[in-house]
């Protein structure tokens, strides 16, 4: 197995994490991301 | 929460679907943005490395859409749907994606010897948009326009000065990374991050109406107050302990100009309070060695790059 971090697989976890603040009334979260290459791991 | 991605994630460049290793690279990228729960993609340059009709065939079973008001065949009609609606926490977002213009047609996908390659063409962004964020305000009656725009950073700003009925523009195309968010004459440019590295999170508070304003600049402002008080006060309690009039005269006209700041101040914070009551605040979640991986996809990404692999 890779010692090294994998971004698509870090990804994958953070998005299960509760990242709505359900407290406060109308927030909403948007989270982006883009430009992303055909990148699945980190480079160097 | 609303995930989206601005375009330009399957290919580094328009050429690199030639690359032995492309395919599985970009199947596993649509793969897990549909696994991972993103609602929509704008087709961007470095998207059409295989053509339309994989686009499409990869997405055919998922939630994720792919969008793009204005890339279309060589006869003008429209490959992708321009737009979706989605409701999140009660709120009603409309997501418009758009592609860069292009002159002319222009060849997508792998040339195959003895066929046609397919062609495809980038109609005008502006009016574009424009249209498709007219419908959304008057027919779906959103109450949130965000376009995944991947055009040029140049385009964008000019969507984000001179299309009605935008909040926000998301912009991939160059590769910029990270950035802050730029506030145009009619919405807001978020900078998408590049190359996996990050995580763009945009915090919107939706309580009033008007444009949003940015919650960053609110608080600089509430800080530069609290110094300004401060120097005020040290200001007044010097004032008091001297008598000597060719100290006073320097010490009023100081007071006089902190007070006229703190009152500036005061009607800007306030002025925030009214006139835009909704804020967004915009941050990066950097995805680095210390966000942990989760083993299921990490196995699928050593499939495509083994450890050790010399793939950048």
């Amino acid at each position: 197995m890779s010692p090294r971090p994998v971004k698509l697989a870090a990804l994958a976890l953070l998005l299960l994490l509760p990242l709505v603040a359900g407290a406060a009334p109308k927030q909403l979260v948007l989270l982006f991301t883009g430009d992303n290459g055909g990148e699945v791991a980190p480079c160097g | 929460m609303l995930v989206l991605d601005a375009g330009n994630a399957l290919f580094k460049s328009r050429d690199s679907a030639q690359a032995p290793d492309a395919r599985a690279r970009a199947e596993l990228v649509l793969s897990q943005m549909d696994a991972q729960g993103t609602a929509a993609m704008a087709v961007g340059a470095r998207d059409l490395g295989f053509g339309v009709g994989f686009l499409r065939k990869q997405t055919r079973q998922a939630k994720l859409k792919l969008l793009s008001a204005n890339l279309a065949d060589a006869q003008g009609k429209l490959l992708f749907p321009a737009s979706l609606v989605t409701t999140v926490g009660g709120v009603k977002v409309g997501v418009v994606g758009v592609s860069p213009a292009m002159a002319k047609p222009m060849p997508v996908g792998l040339a195959v010897p003895g066929q046609a390659q397919e062609q495809v063409q980038g109609l005008p962004v502006q009016p574009a948009v424009a249209a498709e964020t007219k419908r959304l305000r008057e027919k779906s009656k959103v109450d949130l326009v965000v376009v995944l725009a991947a055009v040029p950073h140049a385009e964008a700003l000019q969507l984000a000065d001179q299309v009605e009925g935008v909040d926000f523009v998301v912009q991939s195309h160059e590769g910029r990374g990270q950035g802050i968010a730029q506030r145009q004459a009619l919405a807001t440019v978020i900078p998408s991050g590049a190359r996996g590295r990050e995580l763009a999170k945009l915090v919107l508070q939706l309580e009033g109406t008007g444009r949003f304003a940015d919650a960053s600049l609110q608080e600089r402002t509430r800080q530069q107050l609290r110094l300004l008080e401060g120097n005020l006060t040290r200001a007044k309690a010097r004032l008091a302990g001297t008598q000597d009039p060719a100290e006073k005269r320097p010490l009023e006209a100081t007071i006089a100009r902190l007070e006229a700041s703190r009152a500036a101040y005061q009607k800007e914070l306030a002025g925030g309070a009214t006139d835009a009551g909704r804020t967004h605040l915009l941050s990066y979640i950097q995805l680095g060695s210390d966000v942990p991986a989760d083993p299921v996809v990490q196995k699928w990404v050593e499939r495509v790059e083994p450890p050790g692999s010399a793939a950048h």
